[in-house]
């Protein structure tokens, strides 16, 4: 219960601290819309016949562009939050001369990260609210009624990338200086899940690292449930990988973080840079 | 007397020049980030491009085409996203330059040189080529390697000619931009935005004919518009020299006019700066 109250201040921080750089959170609803979103809809519509894309149902089973590159969107926010605002700001901590006095506190290591999750996980919901609703308004968004049954897998989603973002946070605290290794590793693993076109495009050594990622069948449930999109596998199927990878993912993810602090502490390497 | 100024601009400009080299050789590790992103952002956009046509139906590549002027959907893509690494590297290295100056502190002292206030400015620009031409390099055998694209020797060697005339317009667009410091100092978010806004201006990742015709217009005053569409010409729709002389014509236009106003602007900010005592702040 302690641990969970300092991982909610650790949320209320963060959260705190985005909100006093108003650029910065401007920025978090914009950068994705012109440097993702926008690009790949004009993309995209660039290959419509007479208004429809018609390339894309011949791919996935629907013309929905704006639905189809929105909801990847959602699926490339919720890895960049694990990669940038759970991992990486371990590292953030190192730089500010933070991370050891953090460390001395007797808060869990665990509630650290997931208190990092929590903060970064509103600001992900603040921004996937605003451009969903910038897409109503200007660009024809709509989804069918039964997105809402996708629910349960954008939830298990979250899940397991608190696991990974474990994982990556383990990374961090042993390589310290990761810009280059997070910023790799978001772009490949946000391109294995499917957000930016379906993976069963991906050249053929690729495509079993993708179905060992949980948000990978959670994207395809997602737009499957929201745009009617045809299935990478049986629904059902899919849901109990989901269940299966993000029952690995998360203890691996935890096992890794401990094993890296207990590295650390012993190491001596917790106040290197 | 001034033609001894003149002499010993030219001689910091070279030294400013070799500095920036020499920090390039000094951080062996960022030339990972010129393999893994030349390669791996072009050919996500070409997968995308794949999703979107339906693995190559024609009717969709026949539209693609209609806005385009090509269906070669690859190199379209690849030649988009040099001139995307292109500015990344130009915003992020010179564009920043007289920022990375304020934060290591020695813009003053800089400042402070006899040289012209010029020099710090497009100095650091100079070996901003090397970085161009190991991405066409990279690109050009990514493109071969992963999509078999072969590129056309004549293609190459115009588009290659077509980047050296942009050079100048590209660098003192750069310098422009990073004329900024000296008023806003933390220049990181206007590197995103101007990095973005240019993407979805000059036709990187789609054809401009998708762009409203307002943002048409605008795309005409950029130097990216040109050289893009230069170099797209001269690989995919296999253009003669004489085909490229109107782009190589509004480049040296734009060159001349970028870089008088970076000038003028930089001379303005600078004495607004020195009013301010902004170059200490930061």
């Amino acid at each position: 219960m302690d641990d969970f109250r300092a991982a909610l201040a650790i949320a209320r921080k963060d959260i705190r601290n985005v909100s006093r750089y108003r650029f910065v959170v401007a920025s978090q609803i914009f950068t994705p819309l012109y440097q993702g979103v926008l690009p790949a809809l004009l993309f995209g519509a660039s290959f419509a016949v007479a208004g429809h894309v018609v390339g894309l149902e011949k791919t996935i089973g629907t013309t929905d562009l704006a639905g189809f590159i929105f909801l990847g969107g959602v699926m490339s926010g919720l890895v960049a939050t694990a990669f940038w605002s759970m991992a990486m700001s371990i590292r953030n901590e190192m730089e500010a001369g933070t991370l050891e006095p953090t460390w001395l506190t007797p808060t869990s290591r665990e509630a650290i990260v997931l208190g990092r999750a929590l903060g970064g996980l509103f600001w992900f919901g603040f921004s996937q609210v605003a451009i969903f609703a910038i897409g109503i308004a200007f660009f024809g968004l709509r989804f069918r009624p039964e997105i809402v049954f996708a629910l349960p897998a954008l939830a298990l989603a979250v899940v397991a990338m608190i696991g990974i973002a474990y994982l990556l946070a383990a990374v961090v605290l042993l390589i310290k200086e990761a810009n280059f290794f997070i910023d790799c590793t978001n772009f490949l693993f946000g391109i294995a899940t499917g957000a930016a076109f379906p993976v069963v495009l991906l050249p053929g050594l690729l495509q079993p690292f993708a179905f060992i990622l949980p948000p990978t069948y959670a994207m395809d449930l997602i737009r499957q449930a929201g745009l009617g999109t045809r299935p990478l596998f049986d629904p059902a199927l899919e849901y109990v990988a989901l269940v299966v990878t993000t029952a690995i993912a998360y203890p691996v993810g935890l096992w890794a973080y401990r094993r890296a602090d207990r590295r650390i502490r012993r190491l001596g390497t917790i106040n290197q840079y | 007397v001034n033609a001894t100024y003149l002499a010993g601009d030219l001689r910091a400009l070279r030294a400013a020049g070799l500095m920036s080299l020499r920090q390039i050789r000094r951080y062996p590790t960022n030339l990972l980030g010129t393999i893994f992103w030349p390669v791996l952002l072009p050919a996500a956009w070409v997968l995308m491009g794949q999703a979107y046509s339906g693995g190559g139906d024609p009717a969709a590549l026949n539209a693609f085409a209609s806005r385009s002027g090509t269906t070669g959907v690859t190199l379209f893509v690849f030649v988009g996203f040099l001139m995307y690494m292109w500015l990344s590297a130009l915003l992020w290295g010179p564009g920043t330059a007289l920022r990375q100056e304020q934060i290591r502190g020695s813009l003053e002292a800089v400042f402070l040189t006899p040289v012209s206030r010029l020099v710090p400015l497009f100095g650091p620009t100079l070996t901003n080529i090397v970085w161009i031409v190991l991405d066409l390099v990279v690109m050009g055998i990514a493109a071969w390697l992963l999509f078999g694209v072969v590129l056309p020797l004549q293609g190459v060697l115009l588009a290659f000619a077509i980047t050296l005339v942009g050079v100048p317009a590209m660098y003192a667009m750069g310098a422009l931009f990073g004329s900024g410091v000296l008023r806003f100092g933390e220049i990181g978010p206007a590197v995103q935005f101007t990095r973005g806004g240019l993407s979805m201006l000059c036709g990187i990742t789609f054809p401009i004919a998708m762009l409203p015709n307002w943002a048409q217009a605008t795309s005409l005053a950029m130097p990216p518009t040109y050289i893009v569409d230069g170099m797209r010409n001269a690989l995919l729709r296999s253009a003669s020299p004489a085909d490229l002389v109107p782009a190589a014509a509004s480049l040296i236009g734009l060159a001349i006019a970028f870089t008088v106003l970076a000038v003028v602007v930089f001379r303005w900010l600078e004495a607004s700066a020195r009013r301010s005592g902004m170059l200490g702040r930061y």
